[in-house]
Protein backbone atom coordinates (compact mmCIF):
# COMPACT_ATOMS: atom_id res chain seq x y z
CA UNK A 1 0.00 0.00 0.00
CA UNK A 2 1.46 3.51 -1.11
CA UNK A 3 -0.59 5.65 1.09
CA UNK A 4 -1.30 5.85 4.45
CA UNK A 5 -4.82 4.03 4.77
CA UNK A 6 -7.78 6.05 6.19
CA UNK A 7 -9.33 4.16 9.20
CA UNK A 8 -12.71 4.15 7.58
CA UNK A 9 -11.22 2.05 4.70
CA UNK A 10 -9.14 -0.10 6.57
CA UNK A 11 -12.54 -1.01 8.17
CA UNK A 12 -13.85 -1.40 4.85
CA UNK A 13 -11.50 -3.44 3.32
CA UNK A 14 -11.31 -5.77 6.35
CA UNK A 15 -15.69 -6.21 6.34
CA UNK A 16 -15.82 -6.14 2.63
CA UNK A 17 -18.57 -3.85 2.18
CA UNK A 18 -20.08 -1.00 3.75
CA UNK A 19 -22.75 -1.30 6.33
CA UNK A 20 -24.42 0.69 9.18
CA UNK A 21 -23.04 -1.42 11.86
CA UNK A 22 -19.11 -1.21 10.44
CA UNK A 23 -19.78 2.72 10.50
CA UNK A 24 -20.49 2.60 14.31
CA UNK A 25 -18.02 0.60 14.75
CA UNK A 26 -15.90 2.96 12.88
CA UNK A 27 -17.21 5.76 14.96
CA UNK A 28 -16.38 4.27 18.66
CA UNK A 29 -12.88 3.09 17.68
CA UNK A 30 -12.00 6.55 16.18
CA UNK A 31 -13.29 8.16 19.11
CA UNK A 32 -11.48 5.57 21.73
CA UNK A 33 -8.40 6.47 19.81
CA UNK A 34 -8.78 9.80 20.15
CA UNK A 35 -9.94 9.63 23.63
CA UNK A 36 -6.86 7.44 24.89
CA UNK A 37 -4.35 9.30 23.15
CA UNK A 38 -3.45 5.65 21.24
CA UNK A 39 -1.90 4.35 18.22
CA UNK A 40 -3.16 1.35 16.85
CA UNK A 41 -1.93 -1.91 18.10
CA UNK A 42 1.07 -3.77 17.12
CA UNK A 43 1.55 -6.14 20.34
CA UNK A 44 -0.89 -6.43 22.71
CA UNK A 45 -0.08 -3.00 24.19
CA UNK A 46 -3.89 -2.49 23.46
CA UNK A 47 -7.24 -4.81 24.53
CA UNK A 48 -10.50 -4.54 23.47
CA UNK A 49 -13.42 -6.13 25.08
CA UNK A 50 -16.29 -6.62 23.07
CA UNK A 51 -20.40 -7.36 23.57
CA UNK A 52 -20.68 -8.24 20.69
CA UNK A 53 -20.43 -10.68 17.44
CA UNK A 54 -22.04 -7.91 14.91
CA UNK A 55 -20.28 -5.87 12.28
CA UNK A 56 -18.81 -2.80 14.41
CA UNK A 57 -16.59 -5.67 15.81
CA UNK A 58 -14.57 -5.96 12.81
CA UNK A 59 -13.91 -2.13 12.70
CA UNK A 60 -12.27 -2.70 15.98
CA UNK A 61 -10.27 -5.14 14.82
CA UNK A 62 -8.94 -3.01 11.97
CA UNK A 63 -8.71 0.11 13.13
CA UNK A 64 -7.22 -0.05 16.41
CA UNK A 65 -5.70 -3.69 15.71
CA UNK A 66 -7.26 -5.68 18.82
CA UNK A 67 -8.12 -8.97 16.78
CA UNK A 68 -9.09 -12.27 17.22
CA UNK A 69 -5.67 -14.07 16.26
CA UNK A 70 -3.36 -11.90 18.58
CA UNK A 71 -5.88 -12.77 21.64
CA UNK A 72 -6.30 -8.74 22.60
CA UNK A 73 -10.17 -8.82 21.51
CA UNK A 74 -12.28 -10.70 24.27
CA UNK A 75 -15.77 -11.48 23.02
CA UNK A 76 -18.53 -11.66 25.76
CA UNK A 77 -21.84 -13.10 23.85
CA UNK A 78 -24.40 -10.03 25.71
CA UNK A 79 -25.55 -9.11 22.37
CA UNK A 80 -24.82 -5.35 22.97
CA UNK A 81 -22.65 -3.04 21.17
CA UNK A 82 -20.57 -2.39 23.86
CA UNK A 83 -16.89 -1.88 23.46
CA UNK A 84 -14.51 -1.48 25.94
CA UNK A 85 -10.66 -0.15 24.74
CA UNK A 86 -7.99 -0.36 27.32
CA UNK A 87 -4.51 0.68 26.86
CA UNK A 88 -1.78 -1.24 29.34
CA UNK A 89 0.51 2.06 28.23
CA UNK A 90 -2.32 4.61 29.36
CA UNK A 91 -3.09 2.63 32.05
CA UNK A 92 -6.33 3.48 31.12
CA UNK A 93 -10.13 1.76 30.26
CA UNK A 94 -13.08 3.11 28.20
CA UNK A 95 -16.22 1.94 27.89
CA UNK A 96 -18.55 2.53 25.05
CA UNK A 97 -22.25 1.66 25.00
CA UNK A 98 -24.44 2.28 21.96
CA UNK A 99 -27.20 4.10 23.00
CA UNK A 100 -30.78 2.86 22.62
CA UNK A 101 -32.96 3.87 20.43
CA UNK A 102 -36.51 2.70 20.45
CA UNK A 103 -37.56 4.08 16.58
CA UNK A 104 -35.12 3.34 13.76
CA UNK A 105 -35.19 6.39 11.37
CA UNK A 106 -36.71 5.29 8.21
CA UNK A 107 -34.14 5.47 6.31
CA UNK A 108 -32.87 2.41 7.98
CA UNK A 109 -36.42 0.43 8.38
CA UNK A 110 -35.96 0.69 4.80
CA UNK A 111 -32.65 -0.23 4.18
CA UNK A 112 -33.17 -3.39 6.65
CA UNK A 113 -36.08 -4.31 4.72
CA UNK A 114 -34.22 -4.45 1.15
CA UNK A 115 -31.33 -6.22 2.51
CA UNK A 116 -33.78 -9.13 3.75
CA UNK A 117 -34.86 -9.97 0.88
CA UNK A 118 -33.73 -12.66 -1.32
CA UNK A 119 -32.88 -10.61 -4.20
CA UNK A 120 -32.89 -7.15 -5.30
CA UNK A 121 -34.48 -5.48 -9.05
CA UNK A 122 -32.74 -2.73 -10.77
CA UNK A 123 -34.72 0.01 -9.02
CA UNK A 124 -34.29 -1.40 -5.28
CA UNK A 125 -30.72 -2.06 -6.03
CA UNK A 126 -30.73 1.77 -6.52
CA UNK A 127 -32.70 2.59 -3.94
CA UNK A 128 -30.81 0.75 -1.05
CA UNK A 129 -27.43 2.17 -2.36
CA UNK A 130 -29.28 5.61 -1.83
CA UNK A 131 -30.57 4.52 1.45
CA UNK A 132 -27.00 3.18 2.50
CA UNK A 133 -25.65 6.74 0.51
CA UNK A 134 -27.88 8.81 3.42
CA UNK A 135 -27.35 6.65 6.35
CA UNK A 136 -23.42 6.72 5.85
CA UNK A 137 -23.38 10.76 6.08
CA UNK A 138 -25.71 10.48 8.85
CA UNK A 139 -23.90 7.98 11.06
CA UNK A 140 -20.64 9.51 10.42
CA UNK A 141 -22.13 13.26 10.61
CA UNK A 142 -24.08 12.72 13.84
CA UNK A 143 -22.12 14.16 17.32
CA UNK A 144 -20.63 11.52 18.88
CA UNK A 145 -22.71 11.69 22.04
CA UNK A 146 -25.97 11.54 20.30
CA UNK A 147 -24.57 7.86 19.48
CA UNK A 148 -22.62 6.69 22.15
CA UNK A 149 -22.43 7.08 26.34
CA UNK A 150 -18.66 6.14 27.74
CA UNK A 151 -17.19 5.82 30.76
CA UNK A 152 -13.79 5.59 32.12
CA UNK A 153 -13.67 2.09 34.14
CA UNK A 154 -11.39 0.26 36.43
CA UNK A 155 -9.79 -2.19 34.08
CA UNK A 156 -7.93 -5.49 35.58
CA UNK A 157 -5.36 -6.08 32.42
CA UNK A 158 -5.19 -9.79 31.80
CA UNK A 159 -1.63 -11.47 31.21
CA UNK A 160 -0.42 -10.78 27.52
CA UNK A 161 -1.77 -14.20 25.01
CA UNK A 162 0.60 -16.82 25.32
CA UNK A 163 2.15 -19.24 22.80
CA UNK A 164 1.93 -23.14 24.14
CA UNK A 165 3.25 -26.21 22.57
CA UNK A 166 1.69 -28.14 19.96
CA UNK A 167 1.11 -31.69 20.65
CA UNK A 168 -0.03 -34.75 18.21
CA UNK A 169 -3.85 -36.00 18.69
CA UNK A 170 -3.21 -39.63 18.66
CA UNK A 171 -6.67 -40.20 16.40
CA UNK A 172 -6.09 -37.80 13.66
CA UNK A 173 -2.31 -37.39 13.69
CA UNK A 174 -3.46 -33.67 13.57
CA UNK A 175 -1.41 -31.20 16.10
CA UNK A 176 -2.97 -29.51 18.96
CA UNK A 177 -2.04 -26.56 21.36
CA UNK A 178 -0.97 -28.47 24.88
CA UNK A 179 -3.49 -27.09 27.07
CA UNK A 180 -6.79 -28.03 24.40
CA UNK A 181 -5.48 -31.64 24.05
CA UNK A 182 -7.10 -34.24 26.37
CA UNK A 183 -4.16 -36.75 28.05
CA UNK A 184 -4.48 -40.24 27.87
CA UNK A 185 -1.58 -41.91 29.55
CA UNK A 186 0.92 -41.31 27.30
CA UNK A 187 -1.25 -39.90 24.57
CA UNK A 188 -3.22 -36.75 23.37
CA UNK A 189 -6.19 -36.65 22.08
CA UNK A 190 -7.55 -33.18 20.54
CA UNK A 191 -11.35 -31.98 21.85
CA UNK A 192 -12.70 -32.86 18.26
CA UNK A 193 -11.13 -36.24 18.74
CA UNK A 194 -12.20 -36.83 22.27
CA UNK B 1 -62.30 3.38 11.07
CA UNK B 2 -59.99 1.49 13.19
CA UNK B 3 -56.83 -0.27 12.08
CA UNK B 4 -56.74 -1.25 8.21
CA UNK B 5 -54.64 -3.86 5.88
CA UNK B 6 -52.57 -2.54 3.68
CA UNK B 7 -52.40 -3.80 0.27
CA UNK B 8 -50.13 -2.98 -3.04
CA UNK B 9 -51.66 -3.29 -6.37
CA UNK B 10 -49.59 -4.39 -8.92
CA UNK B 11 -50.41 -5.74 -12.13
CA UNK B 12 -53.26 -6.23 -11.34
CA UNK B 13 -53.10 -8.38 -8.07
CA UNK B 14 -53.06 -7.45 -4.75
CA UNK B 15 -50.04 -7.96 -2.48
CA UNK B 16 -50.86 -7.51 1.06
CA UNK B 17 -48.25 -5.38 3.19
CA UNK B 18 -49.16 -5.27 6.27
CA UNK B 19 -51.89 -6.13 8.77
CA UNK B 20 -53.69 -4.06 11.74
CA UNK B 21 -52.22 -0.73 10.53
CA UNK B 22 -53.60 2.57 12.58
CA UNK B 23 -50.95 4.74 11.50
CA UNK B 24 -50.46 6.33 7.22
CA UNK B 25 -47.89 8.85 7.16
CA UNK B 26 -47.09 10.00 3.45
CA UNK B 27 -43.67 11.54 2.99
CA UNK B 28 -41.26 12.99 0.51
CA UNK B 29 -40.08 11.71 -3.00
CA UNK B 30 -43.61 9.67 -3.26
CA UNK B 31 -42.41 7.14 0.08
CA UNK B 32 -45.14 6.31 2.38
CA UNK B 33 -44.73 5.61 5.99
CA UNK B 34 -47.06 2.68 8.15
CA UNK B 35 -47.38 1.39 11.35
CA UNK B 36 -49.35 -0.87 12.45
CA UNK B 37 -50.86 -1.98 16.37
CA UNK B 38 -47.88 -4.00 16.79
CA UNK B 39 -45.36 -1.48 16.90
CA UNK B 40 -44.06 -2.81 12.82
CA UNK B 41 -43.16 -0.45 10.76
CA UNK B 42 -42.46 -0.60 7.34
CA UNK B 43 -41.41 2.76 4.07
CA UNK B 44 -42.69 1.99 0.51
CA UNK B 45 -42.38 4.09 -2.30
CA UNK B 46 -46.08 4.43 -3.18
CA UNK B 47 -49.17 6.25 -3.34
CA UNK B 48 -52.57 5.98 -2.33
CA UNK B 49 -54.65 4.45 -5.38
CA UNK B 50 -57.97 3.77 -3.27
CA UNK B 51 -59.37 3.85 0.67
CA UNK B 52 -62.23 1.21 1.09
CA UNK B 53 -63.04 2.96 4.98
CA UNK B 54 -66.04 0.22 5.46
CA UNK B 55 -63.61 -2.87 4.62
CA UNK B 56 -61.09 -1.83 6.70
CA UNK B 57 -58.63 -1.71 3.44
CA UNK B 58 -55.91 0.51 2.16
CA UNK B 59 -54.88 -0.23 -1.15
CA UNK B 60 -51.30 1.56 -2.35
CA UNK B 61 -49.79 1.74 -5.95
CA UNK B 62 -46.20 1.65 -7.42
CA UNK B 63 -45.33 4.64 -8.51
CA UNK B 64 -43.78 4.80 -12.22
CA UNK B 65 -40.04 5.98 -12.43
CA UNK B 66 -39.66 9.03 -14.28
CA UNK B 67 -37.75 8.74 -17.55
CA UNK B 68 -34.16 10.00 -16.93
CA UNK B 69 -33.72 13.23 -19.13
CA UNK B 70 -30.45 12.35 -19.98
CA UNK B 71 -27.81 14.27 -21.95
CA UNK B 72 -25.03 12.90 -23.69
CA UNK B 73 -21.33 14.02 -21.88
CA UNK B 74 -17.88 13.19 -22.19
CA UNK B 75 -15.24 12.39 -19.28
CA UNK B 76 -11.75 11.22 -18.65
CA UNK B 77 -10.56 8.16 -16.15
CA UNK B 78 -7.36 7.47 -15.27
CA UNK B 79 -6.06 3.62 -15.98
CA UNK B 80 -5.52 3.18 -12.14
CA UNK B 81 -7.27 1.30 -9.33
CA UNK B 82 -6.38 3.63 -6.54
CA UNK B 83 -6.31 7.17 -7.52
CA UNK B 84 -2.29 8.20 -8.60
CA UNK B 85 0.34 6.09 -11.00
CA UNK B 86 3.67 5.38 -10.06
CA UNK B 87 6.89 6.46 -11.71
CA UNK B 88 7.66 3.80 -14.50
CA UNK B 89 4.18 2.75 -15.02
CA UNK B 90 1.39 3.29 -17.73
CA UNK B 91 -0.15 6.13 -17.47
CA UNK B 92 -3.25 5.28 -19.48
CA UNK B 93 -6.46 7.79 -19.55
CA UNK B 94 -9.71 6.54 -21.13
CA UNK B 95 -12.21 9.46 -22.51
CA UNK B 96 -15.66 8.13 -22.40
CA UNK B 97 -19.23 9.19 -24.18
CA UNK B 98 -22.46 8.72 -22.39
CA UNK B 99 -24.04 9.47 -18.90
CA UNK B 100 -23.97 9.01 -15.38
CA UNK B 101 -20.41 7.53 -16.02
CA UNK B 102 -21.99 4.79 -18.17
CA UNK B 103 -20.70 4.71 -21.79
CA UNK B 104 -23.41 5.24 -24.45
CA UNK B 105 -22.73 2.65 -26.86
CA UNK B 106 -25.21 4.34 -29.31
CA UNK B 107 -23.04 7.48 -29.00
CA UNK B 108 -20.12 9.03 -31.23
CA UNK B 109 -17.06 11.02 -30.15
CA UNK B 110 -16.46 13.82 -32.90
CA UNK B 111 -13.65 14.75 -33.35
CA UNK B 112 -12.35 15.29 -29.51
CA UNK B 113 -9.15 17.34 -29.10
CA UNK B 114 -6.88 16.62 -25.71
CA UNK B 115 -4.58 19.07 -23.92
CA UNK B 116 -2.31 19.08 -21.17
CA UNK B 117 -2.39 22.00 -18.60
CA UNK B 118 1.36 22.65 -17.24
CA UNK B 119 2.86 25.95 -15.25
CA UNK B 120 4.69 26.32 -18.58
CA UNK B 121 1.80 26.46 -21.25
CA UNK B 122 -0.64 24.52 -22.56
CA UNK B 123 -0.06 21.44 -24.86
CA UNK B 124 -2.49 19.28 -27.43
CA UNK B 125 -1.93 15.21 -26.69
CA UNK B 126 -2.34 12.50 -29.07
CA UNK B 127 -5.48 11.18 -28.36
CA UNK B 128 -6.77 7.63 -30.38
CA UNK B 129 -10.43 8.31 -29.96
CA UNK B 130 -12.75 5.26 -31.75
CA UNK B 131 -16.64 4.81 -31.24
CA UNK B 132 -17.57 6.22 -27.93
CA UNK B 133 -14.27 5.44 -26.44
CA UNK B 134 -10.42 7.35 -26.21
CA UNK B 135 -7.31 6.99 -24.73
CA UNK B 136 -4.50 9.24 -24.26
CA UNK B 137 -1.10 7.87 -23.22
CA UNK B 138 1.00 9.97 -20.80
CA UNK B 139 3.44 8.26 -20.18
CA UNK B 140 6.38 10.00 -21.63
CA UNK B 141 4.71 13.25 -20.43
CA UNK B 142 3.74 13.41 -16.90
CA UNK B 143 5.90 13.46 -13.46
CA UNK B 144 4.51 14.81 -10.84
CA UNK B 145 0.63 16.77 -11.23
CA UNK B 146 -0.73 17.51 -14.52
CA UNK B 147 -3.93 18.76 -15.57
CA UNK B 148 -5.76 16.99 -18.79
CA UNK B 149 -8.75 18.41 -20.46
CA UNK B 150 -10.53 17.25 -23.62
CA UNK B 151 -12.87 19.67 -25.75
CA UNK B 152 -15.46 18.39 -28.44
CA UNK B 153 -16.67 21.14 -30.33
CA UNK B 154 -20.04 21.11 -31.88
CA UNK B 155 -23.69 22.85 -30.93
CA UNK B 156 -23.27 20.98 -28.12
CA UNK B 157 -19.73 21.77 -26.71
CA UNK B 158 -18.46 19.51 -24.33
CA UNK B 159 -15.46 19.35 -21.99
CA UNK B 160 -13.69 16.76 -19.81
CA UNK B 161 -11.51 17.66 -17.18
CA UNK B 162 -8.91 15.09 -14.70
CA UNK B 163 -6.02 16.16 -12.29
CA UNK B 164 -3.26 13.17 -13.15
CA UNK B 165 -1.31 12.26 -10.06
CA UNK B 166 2.16 10.32 -11.31
CA UNK B 167 4.29 9.70 -7.58
CA UNK B 168 2.64 11.10 -4.52
CA UNK B 169 1.85 14.49 -4.19
CA UNK B 170 0.09 17.50 -2.69
CA UNK B 171 -2.24 18.59 -4.92
CA UNK B 172 -2.62 22.80 -3.22
CA UNK B 173 -1.65 25.12 -5.51
CA UNK B 174 -3.80 24.07 -8.75
CA UNK B 175 -4.98 26.69 -11.32
CA UNK B 176 -8.24 26.87 -12.94
CA UNK B 177 -7.85 25.49 -16.33
CA UNK B 178 -9.51 28.40 -17.63
CA UNK B 179 -12.53 26.58 -19.46
CA UNK B 180 -15.74 28.30 -20.80
CA UNK B 181 -17.40 26.12 -18.12
CA UNK B 182 -15.21 24.68 -15.40
CA UNK B 183 -15.31 22.92 -12.34
CA UNK B 184 -12.61 23.08 -10.00
CA UNK B 185 -11.96 21.13 -6.80
CA UNK B 186 -11.56 23.91 -3.69
CA UNK B 187 -8.73 21.78 -2.23
CA UNK B 188 -6.80 19.30 -4.72
CA UNK B 189 -6.08 17.36 -1.19
CA UNK B 190 -6.71 13.94 -1.26
CA UNK B 191 -10.39 13.19 -1.37
CA UNK B 192 -11.85 10.55 1.15
CA UNK B 193 -14.70 8.54 1.53
CA UNK B 194 -16.79 9.48 4.52
CA UNK B 195 -15.79 13.11 3.88
CA UNK B 196 -17.15 16.39 2.42
CA UNK B 197 -15.64 17.61 -0.45
CA UNK B 198 -16.20 20.76 -2.13
CA UNK B 199 -16.43 21.64 -5.74
CA UNK B 200 -16.63 25.32 -7.68
CA UNK B 201 -18.16 25.86 -10.77
CA UNK B 202 -16.50 28.85 -12.94
CA UNK B 203 -18.06 30.36 -16.22
CA UNK B 204 -15.35 32.16 -18.20
CA UNK B 205 -12.95 32.24 -14.82
CA UNK B 206 -16.22 33.74 -12.44
CA UNK B 207 -17.54 31.85 -9.93
CA UNK B 208 -21.04 30.51 -11.20
CA UNK B 209 -23.72 31.13 -8.72
CA UNK B 210 -27.03 28.64 -8.51
CA UNK B 211 -25.76 26.24 -10.85
CA UNK B 212 -26.93 22.73 -10.45
CA UNK B 213 -24.31 20.44 -10.19
CA UNK B 214 -24.73 16.53 -10.55
CA UNK B 215 -22.66 13.94 -9.24
CA UNK B 216 -22.12 10.38 -9.57
CA UNK B 217 -20.22 7.39 -9.30
CA UNK B 218 -18.52 4.76 -10.92
CA UNK B 219 -20.04 1.91 -8.79
CA UNK B 220 -23.79 3.68 -8.96
CA UNK B 221 -26.76 1.49 -9.79
CA UNK B 222 -29.00 4.29 -10.18
CA UNK B 223 -30.06 5.35 -14.06
CA UNK B 224 -29.43 8.82 -13.51
CA UNK B 225 -27.05 10.87 -11.67
CA UNK B 226 -27.64 10.24 -7.86
CA UNK B 227 -26.72 13.41 -6.34
CA UNK B 228 -28.12 17.25 -7.30
CA UNK B 229 -25.91 20.39 -5.84
CA UNK B 230 -26.64 23.61 -5.86
CA UNK B 231 -23.90 25.93 -5.95
CA UNK B 232 -23.60 29.06 -3.29
CA UNK B 233 -23.25 32.95 -4.34
CA UNK B 234 -19.54 31.93 -4.18
CA UNK B 235 -20.19 29.23 -6.73
CA UNK B 236 -19.24 26.32 -4.40
CA UNK B 237 -21.00 23.28 -3.30
CA UNK B 238 -20.41 20.20 -1.48
CA UNK B 239 -20.96 16.24 -1.08
CA UNK B 240 -20.53 14.28 1.38
CA UNK B 241 -18.28 11.28 -0.28
CA UNK B 242 -20.24 8.32 0.33
CA UNK B 243 -18.48 5.97 -2.74
CA UNK B 244 -15.63 3.57 -3.36
CA UNK B 245 -13.63 4.84 -6.09
CA UNK B 246 -13.89 7.86 -9.04
CA UNK B 247 -16.62 10.74 -8.45
CA UNK B 248 -18.11 12.82 -11.60
CA UNK B 249 -19.61 15.69 -11.31
CA UNK B 250 -21.02 17.53 -14.55
CA UNK B 251 -22.69 21.08 -15.12
CA UNK B 252 -24.80 22.15 -18.15
CA UNK B 253 -24.93 26.29 -18.49
CA UNK B 254 -26.53 27.08 -22.21
CA UNK B 255 -24.87 25.17 -24.82
CA UNK B 256 -21.74 23.76 -22.68
CA UNK B 257 -21.66 20.37 -20.42
CA UNK B 258 -18.25 20.50 -18.39
CA UNK B 259 -17.40 17.38 -16.20
CA UNK B 260 -14.32 16.85 -13.54
CA UNK B 261 -13.55 13.61 -12.55
CA UNK B 262 -12.75 13.30 -8.96
CA UNK B 263 -10.05 10.60 -8.52
CA UNK B 264 -9.79 9.10 -5.52
CA UNK B 265 -7.32 7.10 -3.97
CA UNK B 266 -10.24 4.82 -2.24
Amino acid sequence: MCKDMPPLEKAIQFHGHICPGLLMGVRAAEFAQKYLDIDPDQDEELLAVVETNSCGVDAIQSILGCTFGKGNLIFKDYGKNVYTIASRGKKRAVRIAQKYKPQSHPDSLRYRELKRKDSLNEAESAEAENLLGAIFERLMSTPFEELFTWRDIDFSFPAKAEIYPTVQCSVCGEGVMEPRAIRNGQNYVCPDCV
Amino acid sequence: MCEANVYLHRDGQEELLMESVDRIIPGEDNQIFMENIFGERRVVKARIREMELVRHRVILEAVPEEPVQRHTEIWLEPETAHGHFHPGEAVIIKLNKGYNMQADSQAELKDPKAYIVKPEGTRELELHAHHNQGEINLTEEIDGLAQIYVHEKGEQERYAAVLVEVGHHHHHGTQPIGLPLEIISTDYSHARMGENYEIQVLKNGIPLAGAEVKATYSSTKNRDYPHHLTTDETGRAKLFLTARGNYLFSVTDENIISTFTLVKSF
